[in-house]
């Protein structure tokens, strides 16, 4: 009955005024940010770590650091609800997870059913939400005390495993996403060593002795690349937003949806707890096994209310359920979890198996508060969705200059420095460029975040084993991490010399 | 894909490795109580960035070059905000948060597109302004404010 204890004091926690207030905010935004086109949950979140960074600035760090990953897990599955109004109303997914969306959500709309659309994607969320929370509430406990048994070799292992995880299903060239890995560690390495304290690629310059911030280099990678993109490539003329007649699904629509709302919950559920596998991959599973399950498959792209049931309820859960390795293991298993990763950092607080112990007002409280976000996201869609709707029409020549303006404000007020805003403009570009040619950035980010600790974890195995590097294979456990972390990089690439075509993550 | 980028960025991600490989030499070895010292890690990803940057270098090579598909990007526009943004960053500490915001604002807004110049000019006040007085005053944080003449 620890569990309910732990809950019930995470609720306090959420609770307190202020946290309801950040988890509102937070979900208000991620609405927005999952609306606008062009700005996905991964730049949102990042872009609005250091502005959470000055809000709680006067707050102890526990209570500052739960503060802030309240309100950025808000932005997080608060874009997963967003992003499917787009797709129904304008044909145009707000964020990659919603791409399954347009097929049979847009349909809806022109056929005049575009609030009933809206309408169930909201609800297949919350069910989603609330599924995948009771998930992450059952598994926490277990995962983390299994965790904590957990020696430097088996935790080197299992973060080999999180980078291969991510870099293998990232863009179109594995070598690509391997590359970025490779980068993001490398990246990692400057700054003054953590265990000896010699300087490593610092060149006497004292503004490197810290490292490249992590913060910098994720806010410039996505939300700049992003505006970088956007100004550089017009984009067609957006069409014409679709009508909202009747927000109220009717009793026939309920019954539609029930059964692919609770089968892409727990589909979603389950990939999003594998590592790399995001909610892109979560929502185009649940569409195939919608279709497959379907009594009149041939209704499916033609305004088949099952057919954005299953995905939107599929993405949540998806979102949830990769917050259980983040929180239990400290591995985040995809982009948006390990910018949320490197924001607990910033606090000095670890993720991983004694984040329970050691912070379990962040731990729960976070957990707590998801479940009142979910909530308020509910009763926020339903009604609001038509102001929602309005958010698209937001004009892009006020909304890019101000993201960069957003990012100058919150780099400089984190930093102080100016290095770092030449270094957030140097990353935009980069980002840009990068992501255009197919070299995935989420992988950068997330080798850039775990960096630090897969070095750290790597050397203290090595000076136990006296400098044997069969340390890593000779324990059961990381032998098996370090084995599945080959496979996830050698099955797609003999799949793909079998002629197979492989499901891409786009969204990291 | 552009078999041109992939090209200029194979060799130099290679030329990154081949760095990393030869400076993380120079980093002394061994620390107090530790068989592995600072520099193996870094040597090791050098070596592996090398190794993945000539295999990109030769699945670009393998490629047969396709007709790439021009696209019209609006150069002009980007290179004047992003001139503008090097030019905030360079501004910010000498005059200040308030005026720096406000000038990037405004000029990156008229960029972006041309006209209604008083909503340009109000938004920009609303923004540089604002985001001060929420920032320094209640939040008690510290940016420069105005231009300390």
């Amino acid at each position: 009955m620890d569990t309910l204890h732990f809950l019930a004091d995470g609720f306090a926690v959420a609770f307190q005024w202020h946290n309801i207030l950040f988890a509102l905010v937070g979900v208000i935004i991620g609405t927005a940010v999952g609306v606008l086109p062009g700005i996905g949950p991964m730049s949102g979140v990042a872009l609005l770590i250091p502005v959470t960074a000055t809000m709680t600035s006067g707050m102890p760090t526990g209570a500052a650091a739960a503060s802030s990953i309240i309100l950025l897990a808000g932005v997080y599955y608060g874009a997963m609800y967003g992003g499917s109004t787009t797709s129904i109303l304008l044909n145009t997914p707000g964020e990659s997870s919603s791409v399954v969306t347009t097929l049979d959500g847009y349909q809806m709309a022109q056929q005049g059913r575009a609030g009933a659309a809206l309408a169930i994607s909201a609800i297949g969320s919350f069910v989603a939400g609330i599924i995948s929370l009771i998930g992450l509430i059952l598994l926490a406990e277990p995962l983390s005390n299994v965790a904590i048994k957990f020696g430097p070799a088996e935790y080197f292992s299992l973060m080999l495993l999180g980078l291969a995880a991510v870099s293998g299903l990232a863009g179109k060239s594995m070598t690509k996403a391997l590359m970025m890995t490779v980068f993001g560690l490398m990246l990692g390495t400057i700054g003054i060593d953590a265990v000896s304290g010699i300087a490593r690629f610092t060149y006497d310059q004292p503004i490197l002795f810290s490292g490249l911030e992590f913060l910098t280099i994720a806010v410039g990678l996505f939300a700049l690349g992003e505006v970088v993109k956007t100004i550089l490539e017009k984009d067609e003329e957006t069409g014409s937003i679709a009508k909202i007649n009747r927000i109220l699904p009717t009793k026939q629509d309920m019954k539609d949806s029930t059964v692919p709302i609770v089968r892409g919950s727990l589909l979603g559920f389950f990939i999003g707890v594998l590592p790399g596998a995001g909610a892109t991959l979560a929502s185009f599973f649940s569409y195939t096994t919608e279709k497959k399950f379907s009594k009149n498959p041939e209704m499916f792209g033609k305004g088949h209310i099952a057919g954005v049931a299953g995905p939107e309820s599929a993405n949540n859960a998806a979102s949830g359920g990769a917050m259980i390795p983040l929180l239990t293991l400290g591995i985040p298993g995809s982009g948006t979890t390990a910018i949320l990763m490197g924001a607990l950092i910033m606090y000095n607080i670890q993720p991983g198996p004694l984040l329970f112990d050691e912070h379990p007002e962040v731990a729960w409280g976070l957990i707590a508060s998801m479940l009142i976000g979910n909530l308020m996201l509910l009763v926020l869609n339903m009604p609001l969705v038509r102001v929602f709707a309005k958010v698209i029409e937001t004009p892009k020549k006020y909304l890019l200059p101000m993201i960069i303006a957003i990012s100058f404000f919150g780099v400089y007020a984190v930093q102080y420095t100016t290095f770092d805003l030449y270094l957030l403009l140097g990353c935009g570009l980069l980002g840009y460029l990068l992501s255009k040619n197919d070299y995935p950035v989420a992988p950068l980010v997330l080798a850039l975040v775990l960096g630090p600790m897969i070095e750290n974890n790597m050397r203290r195995a090595l000076t136990i084993s006296n400098g044997d590097f069969s340390i890593f294979v000779t324990k059961p456990l990381s032998l098996i991490f370090i084995v599945a972390a080959t496979a996830w990089l050698l099955v797609p690439l003999l799949l793909k010399l079998k002629g197979r075509k492989i499901v891409i993550n786009e969204e990291g | 894909m552009n078999k041109k980028f992939d090209t200029v960025a194979g060799i130099a991600f290679l030329l990154i490795g081949i760095l990393f490989l030869v400076e993380s030499q120079k980093i002394s070895d061994s620390a107090y109580g530790s068989t592995v010292g600072p520099k193996i890690f870094p040597m090791g990803l050098g070596i592996i960035l090398s190794a993945l940057s000539i295999r990109l270098l030769y699945e670009t090579f393998k490629i047969k070059t396709e007709g790439t598909v021009k696209e019209s990007l609006q150069y002009k526009k980007f290179i004047i905000i992003f001139v503008s943004a090097i030019a905030y960053a360079f501004l910010l500490e000498k005059i200040g948060y308030v005026v720096s915001t406000f000038l990037f604002l405004l000029i990156a807004f008229q960029t972006v597109e041309r006209g209604k110049i008083i909503y340009s000019i109000i938004i920009s006040t609303i923004f540089s302004v604002g985001v001060y007085i929420m920032f320094s005053e209640l939040l008690g944080g510290s940016l420069p404010g105005f231009p300390l003449f």
